[in-house]
């Protein structure tokens, strides 16, 4: 069985991000890593082929060229090989592009089983399992937190909030997991080594047959008007204790209408 | 006289033989081992020094005064005793053999018997320390407990019968009038008045069976030596002038594989990253297992140990030693298939594991301390081979205690342990009222004279702020132009390198190497003890040479100068407490209590164990980021010790130590075990309350 991760390349929760001319997201000026709930997606893919449920782990991610970095962390903690589609058009993309690319490169791919992670950290739209799922007509599981395989079907975990659900569904199928599907490995020195001689494809649009018009911000079904920093979190209130504290947190829960 | 050559040559001739075959064996051992890096004969005074002073002058052993001298006696008994050997080895060809030049002089018999008799007193010195300081009534207080004790009884009852045949033999000799000494050896004197009422005929005898009881007793230490701890005995010269020097302690090494540094970036195909089993540690590694000497000075003061963790660095040296030796047939072998069992069974025990030579606990509960570098008098490098270990289970097997995962992927992704980021550096500016110069990427301006180093735990921890804040204040009240990096300061990769990745430590410290010489900075001044030792340290070995002032060097130097006038009283007895790595590691004890000193209104109370012996708060080895179930906390046994010196102010000059320290004085106030008054902070925030006017501390005390 042949496993495809989905993993995106995104800045680093810490930095200071920008925004290009068009309000879209400056990918090149921001450090960027492996989207972090991707590792999760990552780890239950090497989990499933160390349990012997696949024989071949590759990679899907689209981004700008840097994203590679993201390719290798992943392909550092395991996997055999992965697929960048990077082209110029694909600029200012969004969701509903984004999983038209996607689509048709897993189909490229010839995966049994692809594997995501639950949302990406920086757009977190958590759109794409159910987008890619729906374009290449399989079954999406999403929001899993157990994964394993059982004669040609999945079975996921999935936590509500009043109980633990098992799902089956026939492979093909698509599973978008959580961070609670267990701790993601940290990739050693000879996993980091091992990276470096991977095989990483690039694929252009013209690859995957895209027409560049279907992408970008002109295919873009929703347009970016303006970008403004959230206003600075104001101080919080301190009350010092003069022996009316609890009556004055009463007042300050009730005037904020928290009472 | 032929009876008396022969067997003397017989037993000789056995003796060298059992004793050869294992130093032969020992030594091919070493030659199996890794080649060491260089560096190891460099510097030949500083080496001399070191054997003139630790293993002529004994000095570690002397920092403990009862068993100090006790040791001194015996090995200058040794010394001495070997002219003996000399004399004995003359007289089974020659009677009346005596040693050239000097041989009859009564000073030297005298000295030969005063040694002897030395010898013998330590003997039962040890003795006595050994039945007092036994396992069996100390437990794990014992430096003992853990070490061969049948081993060390058989080779102190062995010292005693080497003193008392030598005696023997050496009054008979006197009777018989083969003596070579007139007058002067006062104990062999003793002895022969109380056999020369035997008759000659007997004195005949005595002699001749005393001087080959003698040799034989000496033959027999010898095959004992080489096959227990007092191998140390020959291996100690050796390993105290190979060792690191100064000291074993401030750097760590980069990682050597095959005696070559390793380059990251591109690594060799049969590099051999750390340590993953015991032929992957140097000659100089085994020479350390060989020589430990189970005297357990270093398990004393471990805080490991000393808090009831698995770790003790004796045991864990002696542990690679044993099964360097049980794997040794088996790694030695030319041909593996006919190894007995148990020895391949030994070479292929994992090194680190559950089931393996060392437990992942006694691995991992090291703090980096130094306490048994300092104190371990055949000067063995444990931190050196323990964070070798370390550094094969994070970057070859990624296995670490799981709360090592945060702290690496903040390091990682936003550059510091707490994962922050660059962009929340400065943030500790807020509320002084002078504006920080930043250089934000920028050269460093000619005026400035200082880059203050704030560091990760002083820009980000709010007890770590406020001093970060102290020290801006006195520096901009001395008149001292500073600035700091801002959002290009990164964490100086200490708690990578001491968890074992020097991967990531070598990424964090290019980075900032980069940005520092970027920037054109020289000298630097940082608040952490860490920051102090990595950037002054270890910073050199990745082209980042720097003048490095600990902030309490700085500082004192300023009150001396009279740019900082401590006026206000402080009122408060204080207890300083040396953070390891700016104490032992960096030898930094006196600027801190000048400080302190100066203060108007302040009396010094020294806990007990300080300075070199100074316990650690449980932080150091990155063990700040993890958990510590085992055994009870460090942190809590240090503050302990010094609040025992009942201080109204516990004052260390590090972060981590005063958050430690902190927590724990927090903890026994909570218990109602010390006063509510108590405070623990570092000793900059003591001198700027005394340097402010009263009036400006109670306006800003928050
Ligand atoms: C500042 C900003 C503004 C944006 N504005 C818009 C907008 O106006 N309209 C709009 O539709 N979109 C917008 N986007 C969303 C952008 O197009 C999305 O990043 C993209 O569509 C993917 O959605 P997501 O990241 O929310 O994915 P999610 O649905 O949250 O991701 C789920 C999973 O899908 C996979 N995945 C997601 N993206 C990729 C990828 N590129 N390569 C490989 N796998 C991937 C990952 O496994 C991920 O965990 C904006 C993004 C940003 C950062
Ligand atoms: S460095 Fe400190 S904690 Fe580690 S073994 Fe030595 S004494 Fe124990
Ligand atoms: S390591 Fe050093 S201090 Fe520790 S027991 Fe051995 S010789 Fe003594």
């Amino acid at each position: 069985m042949k496993i495809a991760v989905l993993i995106k390349y995104v800045p680093e929760a810490t930095a200071a991000w920008r925004f290009a001319g068009d309000h879209a997201l400056d990918r090149d000026s921001v450090d960027g890593r492996l989207s972090e709930l991707d590792e999760y997606a990552v780890e239950q893919a090497l989990r499933l082929a160390e349990a012997g449920a696949a024989t071949e782990i590759g990679y899907l991610t689209m981004g700008p060229p840097r994203a590679v970095d993201a390719v290798r962390k992943a392909l550092a903690m395991g996997g055999d090989r992965a697929v960048h589609v990077l082209d110029d058009a694909l600029h200012g993309t969004d969701a509903a592009g984004t999983s038209l690319v996607l689509a048709a490169a897993l189909r490229r791919m010839e995966a049994d089983l692809v594997v995501c992670g639950m949302a990406s950290t920086d757009a977190e739209m958590a759109v794409l399992p159910a987008m890619v799922a729906e374009r290449l007509g399989i079954t999406a599981v999403v929001n899993a937190a157990a994964l394993r395989v059982e004669d040609s079907t999945i079975v996921a975990e999935r936590d509500t909030d009043d109980a633990t659900e098992e799902v089956v569904a026939p492979l093909p199928a698509l599973v978008s997991v959580t961070d609670r599907s267990g701790e993601a490995r940290y990739p050693s020195f000879k996993g980091i080594v091992a990276a470096k001689k991977k095989p990483v494809t690039t694929w252009t649009l013209a690859d995957l047959g895209i027409e560049p018009g279907r992408v970008g911000s002109a295919g873009a079904a929703t347009q970016v008007l303006a970008v403004r920093p959230s206003p600075p979190r104001e101080a919080g209130t301190v009350i010092t204790d003069e022996g009316d504290a609890a009556a004055r947190l009463a007042d300050f829960l009730a005037a904020n209408k928290l009472l | 006289m032929v009876l008396r050559i022969v067997l003397g040559l017989l037993m000789t001739a056995v003796a060298f033989a059992v004793a050869g075959r294992r130093l032969a064996m020992l030594y091919r051992i070493g030659r199996a081992a890794q080649p060491v890096e260089p560096g190891r004969t460099r510097g030949v005074p500083a080496r001399l020094r070191a054997e003139l002073t630790e293993v002529l002058g004994q000095r570690k052993l002397l920092t403990w005064t009862v068993p100090g001298v006790a040791h001194v006696l015996a090995f200058w008994g040794f010394l001495v005793l070997a002219l003996t050997i000399v004399e004995g080895y003359g007289a089974l060809f020659q009677r009346d053999f005596h040693l050239p030049l000097i041989g009859t002089q009564p000073w030297l018999g005298f000295l030969e018997d005063l040694f002897t008799v030395a010898t013998l007193v330590s003997v039962l010195v040890f003795a006595a320390i050994r039945v007092r300081h036994s396992p069996a009534r100390e437990g794990r207080r014992s430096r003992f407990f853990g070490s061969h004790l049948d081993a060390a009884w058989l080779v102190l009852f062995m010292i005693f019968n080497v003193v008392w045949s030598l005696l023997l033999y050496r009054g008979a000799q006197i009777n018989t009038g083969n003596f070579p000494y007139a007058s002067g050896a006062f104990a062999s004197e003793a002895v022969a008045r109380l056999i020369h009422p035997l008759g000659a005929g007997a004195n005949d005898v005595i002699e001749t069976a005393g001087l080959l009881l003698a040799i034989g007793i000496i033959l027999l230490f010898l095959v004992l030596v080489v096959h227990s701890k007092h191998l140390h005995i020959f291996t100690a010269v050796a390993n105290v002038g190979f060792g690191r020097r100064p000291r074993a302690l401030g750097a760590l090494l980069p990682v050597y594989s095959g005696g070559k540094p390793v380059d990251f970036e591109d690594p060799g195909e049969d590099d051999r990253i750390g340590r993953s089993s015991i032929e992957d540690f140097t000659w100089k590694g085994m020479l350390d297992f060989a020589t430990c000497t189970e005297c357990g000075r270093c398990q004393s003061q471990c805080p490991a140990w000393n808090t009831g963790k698995p770790l003790s660095p004796k045991t864990l040296i002696m542990g690679l030693r044993d099964h360097a030796l049980a794997a040794a047939p088996y790694l030695l072998a030319e041909d593996k298939s006919k190894v007995d069992a148990l020895a391949a069974a030994a070479a292929q025990t994992p090194l680190v594991g559950t089931e393996g030579v060392v437990h992942p606990d006694v691995l991992w509960s090291c703090t980096t301390c130094g306490a048994c570098v300092e104190q371990c008098p055949v000067d063995i490098e444990h931190i050196d081979h323990i964070v070798d270990m370390r550094r094969y289970q994070v970057l070859m097997e990624s296995e670490f205690p799981p709360e090592a995962g945060v702290l690496l992927r903040n390091l990682e992704h936003a550059g510091d342990p707490w994962g922050r980021g660059a962009g929340a550096r400065t943030e500790w500016t807020d509320g002084l009222d002078f504006p920080v110069r930043t250089l934000d990427g920028e050269r460093i301006p000619d005026d400035v004279e200082y880059l203050f180093w704030v560091g990760c735990a002083g820009a980000f921890d709010d007890r770590a702020q406020r001093t970060s804040r102290a020290v801006a204040e006195l520096l901009h009240t001395a008149g001292v132009e500073f600035a700091v990096l801002g959002s290009g300061e990164t964490c100086t990769g200490d708690p990578a390198r001491r968890i074992g990745n020097e991967l990531l430590f070598q990424q964090l410290a290019a980075q900032n190497v980069q940005t520092l010489n970027g920037a054109g900075v020289r000298r630097i001044v940082a608040t952490c003890a860490h920051c102090f030792n990595t950037l002054a340290n270890e910073y050199p070995q990745l082209g980042g040479h720097y003048e490095v002032l600990h902030h309490t060097q700085l500082l004192s130097r300023l009150v001396a100068d009279g740019r900082l006038v401590p006026v206000t009283p402080v009122g408060a007895t204080i207890t300083y407490h040396d953070p390891c790595y700016l104490g032992r590691h960096n030898r930094v004890f006196t600027p801190p209590r000048e400080i302190l000193g100066t203060l108007p209104g302040t009396r010094l109370a020294e806990p007990q164990r300080t300075r070199e012996t100074s316990f650690c708060c449980g932080a150091g080895g990155a063990r700040m980021w993890l958990d510590e179930t085992i055994g009870t906390r460090i942190n809590e046994t240090r503050t302990d010790e010094l609040l025992a010196a009942e201080p109204d102010v516990v004052a260390a000059a590090c972060p981590y130590c005063v958050d430690m320290l902190a927590d724990g004085v927090a903890l026994r106030q909570q218990q109602g075990r010390t006063g509510a008054h108590v405070t623990v902070t570092d000793v900059a925030e003591v001198l700027l309350r005394s340097v402010r006017e009263p009036a400006a501390n109670d306006h800003r005390r928050a």
